[in-house]
């Protein structure tokens, strides 16, 4: 076990790192691998822990790491404000989610993207910082290991201190003594996230304005908010924009192809297919007028029900174009002020989850 | 000393990893987030072979404190684990194990009490135990649930009285820790010694009575001897404390306190708080002044002594409670330390905050303003902390139109009950029911590919006319009605998975009622409940006491299958080989040992007049049994639908492929399609007869939770499971064939 000095701490004594991801990435495993590396192989008292309840795929999940000298106590349990490291593993999450709350020009941004750090600091609305790219997605497909295992890579380059024979030994020692077989894979994306992570830093130049680490508050409060916690607000989820859920696919409708039989809307867990009123065939009949794209998780089980190839699968990113979105048609509002939001669940186990994501081999 | 190792782990993990090194005889426990890892941890270390406790997942917490009951009249070593409402469940059995005074050891993983409901923590569900005779320890940290669990099974045994070790839910159970446990697990047990129980009822050459019956004056007695037993602890518990110190290099006392001995203003919390008061306590000693923090690691018996050699200096005391005992002026610890206060004639001024309530986080910055209060003349003996009045310019915004009787009843799927007493029904046409509209809003927070939403969407479009709604804990719950919004146009009540089909009753019977006194306008409403396999294992009774009442109304079961809100754990619905979180696959175990739940054919013999079963693979005989349900819930009493429900998380397949995995259970008829009305039995669809039967390994290599079986280690299970498939399908042809069955 080699002895590691922290090159810096904040007020309260701690290194911090956070991850920000959706769930299905493996950030959670990740988060847990630097915890234990902290503690077991770099001699530092360490700490990690998610943001509880909410693994499920495609929910934004956090997860925290603290770490200090093996003879301090780690006293602090809540959330880490201002990280030193922030770990960003979906791109599309970029100003979807507040994932840069609490940023300082010390933090290293690393975000698995294929873009360069100028593109990125763009997307992300950057006001300073040193911001790392690595492509992990690539990397994790062609080294046939996981995003969250190039993402450790990476995150050991950006740090500037953690040994990647630390990084190697942890693997072996943890995801490599339950899967073997996937050991030398897992080792490739790690060394191919470390040499492949690049950098640039950015001074607060007044391009972007600093983002603070603020508690979520909702508008109803005790004065408010009805009794009981009573909602009155029937059908409000239609507010919820859950299109950062999505892996990268929609469903693309070719009108001219469709039959109007209606599977789709009986497959379809979202309520996305806007049916209404007209004409096929000369006849009177329900017509599928489109699609709800707000509301689309990217499940593709439309795709798959469709017996005529009305609906097939698209690369999201290939059809930027929102105007063949169709809007919610019992919609009795103008305006629809959307907030972005994920899947929501009380996910809290992790036994099951790893063990799915390793034999799954590429998230 | 004994020798240590370093471990990261959670305290719900080290807390399994104490009961793996005393390898309890029996765990009985019921999966309840946030201690369920605990059983989880456990399920894994015994698929590798690592110890030998009996792990049985009962259908209730409630039934699981019995299993743990009867398993220690019996003389052995007993452990669970459990939080919040599964605590309270049980909380009927906490007396009946410390009143007979067998030992156990109990971890609760501390989550706010429902409802609302929330699985965060606070300590609400631990003081309803206070005064159950049970010892209660409080852990601060992973390393303390770890060490408090080896100590809590000594002091059981010495003073024959049930333990409790608390901790903090997620803020301990969760967060991973460096920490050190016993190398060896033979310095646990020699710690420990060995069990010999003063009764059992086991025991045949010299038979007991265990739970006589009792009344005045003996019980008076009786009572006695469990209060001495509580004195007697308090000092058994030092002793243990000092012995374990000892082996193990940690010392662990019945109250702490940091910087309080010349410390003029405190602050009383307990639990992960403890820690984030200290730091607040250093930079209010950085600013000159005199704070210190102080916590109980025991609650029962309360340290009065220990406590107050901590803080009998002090001229302010905050105490600060993670919970409330509404009406009195401050939670339980509040009231505790006044008490020990004024006993010792002690007249410090306490301070009292309710804060952290639902797992709102503590930041330091909030201790130490919870330590300036102390400093100011005039702060409020009462109070909330981190409450806000809400913006009070807010205006409800309704997004849509209330679902009308008249839109939602376009009649394109009709039944009506013959004079022969079957349901006919006419329309159930999938295009044209698009017309139908959803009483469901999307932007709910289901996992893509989810077959929740689907199954309940068909159902409701076979349903026309006023709904009103009902779920039960679960999936379909929580991602529907995550506050402040709800995915729901119509009314909806949900009440936790014990009880929602009695709840939906006395829903019904209201409706009767205020409909027979004029208080509410003629006309047909269809209540609904729609629940979980979880719900129908928990809420079994609750749904057949409904059946036997025969109440208006329909329950839909999703099946899916396992407990997948809390991470799948095995449901008794739970295909049997599946591998879940509490049924793991090693070389000791090969996934769930037990076949599946039949509970369409549970809910037929309550001799109600609709049971059906429905797929998404057949959308169209959906639709129409939905109708059919419909009629007779108006017209003859209950109705009961089980969906087979896709869970692409849990289940490990592809979201895109659910419906033709649905539609191969359909095939080899693990899930048939059949209805019993009135009694009589009818196939909806024969896949032997259409040729497409296949065998149930086709089914089970289609998803990651099964796959396995499909290997020839396996193959003698995979063909019990074939087996029992076919005798269930084959009883179910004959029944079809003959009216009588």
């Amino acid at each position: 076990m080699s002895q590691i000095r922290l090159p810096e701490t904040n007020e309260n004594g701690y290194y911090e790192i956070r991850l920000e991801s959706i769930g299905g990435l493996g950030a959670n495993l990740c988060g847990k691998l630097l915890g234990e590396l902290g503690a077991v192989y770099l001699g530092l008292n360490s700490a990690s822990f998610s943001s509880y309840g909410s693994e499920k795929r495609g929910s934004p999940v956090k997860a925290f790491i603290r770490w200090c000298g093996e003879d301090e106590e780690i006293r602090i349990n809540s959330p880490v404000e201002n990280p030193h490291i922030l770990g960003l593993f979906h791109e599309a999450m970029a100003g979807k989610q507040p994932v840069m709350a609490g940023v300082t020009e010390y933090t290293k941004v690393i975000v698995n993207t294929d873009s360069t750090p100028d593109e990125m600091r763009e997307k992300l609305k950057l006001h300073a910082g040193e911001l790392y790219c690595v492509d992990a997605l690539k990397i994790a497909m062609e080294a046939k290991s996981r995003i969250n295992m190039v993402m450790l890579g990476a995150i050991a380059k950006a740090s500037g201190f953690i040994p990647m024979e630390a990084i190697e030994q942890i693997i072996r020692d943890t995801v490599g003594k339950k899967y073997p077989q996937l050991l030398e894979c897992n080792l490739l994306g790690a060394r191919l996230g470390y040499e492949s992570a690049w950098g640039k830093a950015y001074r607060d130049d007044g391009k972007y304005e600093a983002v603070p680490y603020e508690e979520t508050k909702n508008r109803w409060g005790y004065e408010n908010a009805p009794i009981g916690g009573v909602n009155p607000r029937f059908g409000s989820t239609v507010s919820n924009d859950l299109s950062a859920s999505r892996e990268g696919y929609i469903p693309l409708f070719i009108q001219e192809r469709c039959i109007n039989c209606g599977l789709c809307d009986t497959t379809c867990p979202d309520m996305v297919f806007q049916f209404k009123p007209g004409e096929y065939k000369g006849k009177a009949a329900m017509v599928n007028a489109g699609l709800d794209y707000h509301h689309c998780k990217g499940c593709l089980r439309c795709v798959e029900v469709c017996p005529t190839n009305a609906l097939v699968a698209g690369l999201e990113r290939e059809h930027p174009d929102k105007q063949w979105f169709v809007r919610n048609k019992d919609l009795i509002v103008d305006r629809l002020e959307f907030e972005d939001a994920g899947a929501n669940s009380w996910v809290t186990s992790e036994s099951y989850l790893d063990e799915r994501r390793i034999e799954g081999g590429v998230v | 000393m004994k020798e240590q190792k370093v471990l990261f782990e959670s305290g719900n993990e080290l807390a399994a990893y104490a009961a793996k090194q005393i390898n309890y005889h029996v765990m009985g426990y019921y999966p309840i987030t946030p201690s369920t890892q605990i059983a989880e941890s456990l399920d894994a270390m015994k698929a590798e072979g690592r110890h030998d406790i009996s792990l049985i997942a009962a259908e209730g917490e409630h039934s699981a404190a019995g299993i743990c009951y009867g398993a220690s009249a019996g003389g052995g070593r007993v452990f669970n684990a459990t939080s919040a409402n599964g605590l309270l469940y049980a909380l009927e059995q906490l007396p009946v194990q410390s009143g007979t005074r067998f030992p156990m050891v109990l971890n609760v993983a501390c989550r706010t009490v429902s409802g609302p409901l929330s699985i965060k923590g606070d300590h609400s569900d631990i003081m309803y135990t206070l005064n159950t005779g049970w010892i209660i320890l409080f852990a601060d940290t992973p390393q303390a649930v770890y060490d408090m669990n080896i100590c809590a099974l000594k002091i059981a045994e010495a003073v024959k009285l049930p333990v409790i070790v608390a901790f903090d839910g997620f803020f301990t159970s969760h967060q991973k820790r460096r920490c050190q446990v016993f190398a060896q697990d033979e310095d646990v047990r020699e710690f420990l010694g060995s069990y010999d129980a003063e009764y059992s009822a086991l025991d045949l050459e010299h038979p007991v009575t265990i739970g006589s019956y009792m009344n005045e004056p003996d019980l008076l007695n009786n009572k006695y001897q469990l209060h001495l037993a509580m004195e007697q602890a308090k000092q058994e518990i030092p002793k243990v404390f000092n012995e374990y110190a000892a082996i193990s290099g940690r010392s662990i006392h019945e109250a702490e306190g940091y910087r309080n001995e010349d410390a003029e203003i405190l602050l009383f919390v307990l639990g992960s708080s403890f820690h984030t008061a200290k730091a607040a306590a250093d930079r209010m000693r950085e600013r000159g002044v005199k704070a210190g923090v102080i916590t109980s690691h025991l609650l029962r018996p309360f340290p009065k002594e220990a406590l107050y050699a901590l803080c009998a200096n002090a001229k302010t005391i905050m105490a600060a409670d993670r919970q409330d005992s509404y009406g009195a002026g401050g939670g339980n610890m509040t009231l505790e330390l006044k008490a020990m206060l004024q006993e010792h004639g002690n007249t410090s001024r306490v301070l009292s905050r309710i804060y952290g309530l639902g797992g709102r986080d503590f930041y330091v910055d909030e201790a130490v303003e919870m330590l300036e209060e102390c400093l100011k003349k005039d702060s409020s003996t009462f109070d909330y902390f981190g409450i806000y009045p809400g913006d009070s310019s807010l205006e409800i915004q309704q997004y849509f139109a209330p679902v009308s009787e008249e839109k939602s009843s376009p009649g394109l799927t009709t039944a009506a009950v013959d004079p022969s007493g079957r349901a006919v029904v006419k329309g159930g046409r999938v295009n044209e029911t698009t017309a139908m509209p959803k009483r469901l809003a999307p932007g709910h927070g289901a996992c893509p590919g989810c077959g929740i939403p689907v199954n309940v969407n068909l159902l409701l479009r076979g349903i026309e006319g006023n709904v009103v709604l009902l779920f039960q804990t679960g999936c379909g719950m929580v991602v529907t009605t995550g506050y402040p919004k709800t995915a729901f146009k119509v009314p909806y009540v949900h009440n936790l998975f014990q009880n929602g089909a009695a709840t939906l009753a006395g829903l019904v019977e209201m409706c009767a009622q205020r409909q027979k006194r004029g208080e509410l306008a003629e006309g047909d409403i269809t209540f609904i409940m729609v629940s979980g396999d979880g719900g129908m294992d928990i809420g079994m009774g609750s749904a057949i006491g409904t059946a036997l009442r025969n109440n208006h109304l329909i329950l839909l079961e999703y099946d899916n299958g396992g407990y997948m809100n809390t991470g799948y754990q095995l449901s008794y619905s739970t295909p049997m080989g599946a591998k879940s979180s509490t049924s793991h696959v090693g070389e000791n175990q090969y996934g769930k040992q037990f076949f599946h739940k039949d509970t369409p054919q549970i809910m037929a013999a309550t001799n109600i007049p609709y049971v059906a079963t429905v797929a998404e693979s057949n959308p169209t005989d959906f639709i129409k049994k939905a109708a059919k349900a419909k009629a007779y819930a108006k017209q003859s009493g209950m109705a009961y639908l089980k969906a087979l429900s896709a869970c692409p998380l849990n289940w490990g397949d592809k979201p895109n492929k659910e419906r033709g995995v649905i539609g191969a259970a359909v095939d080899c008829c693990y899930f048939p399609l059949y209805e019993v009305e009135n009694g009589i039995t009818t196939i909806s669809y024969d896949p032997e007869a259409r040729n497409k039967k296949i065998p149930v390994a086709d089914w089970f290599a289609l998803m990651g939770r099964t796959k396995h079986m499909t290997k020839d280690a396996y193959r003698d299970i995979m063909e019990a499971i074939q087996e029992e498939t076919d005798r269930r399908w084959a009883r179910l042809k004959a029944r079809a064939k003959d009216p009588l069955l």
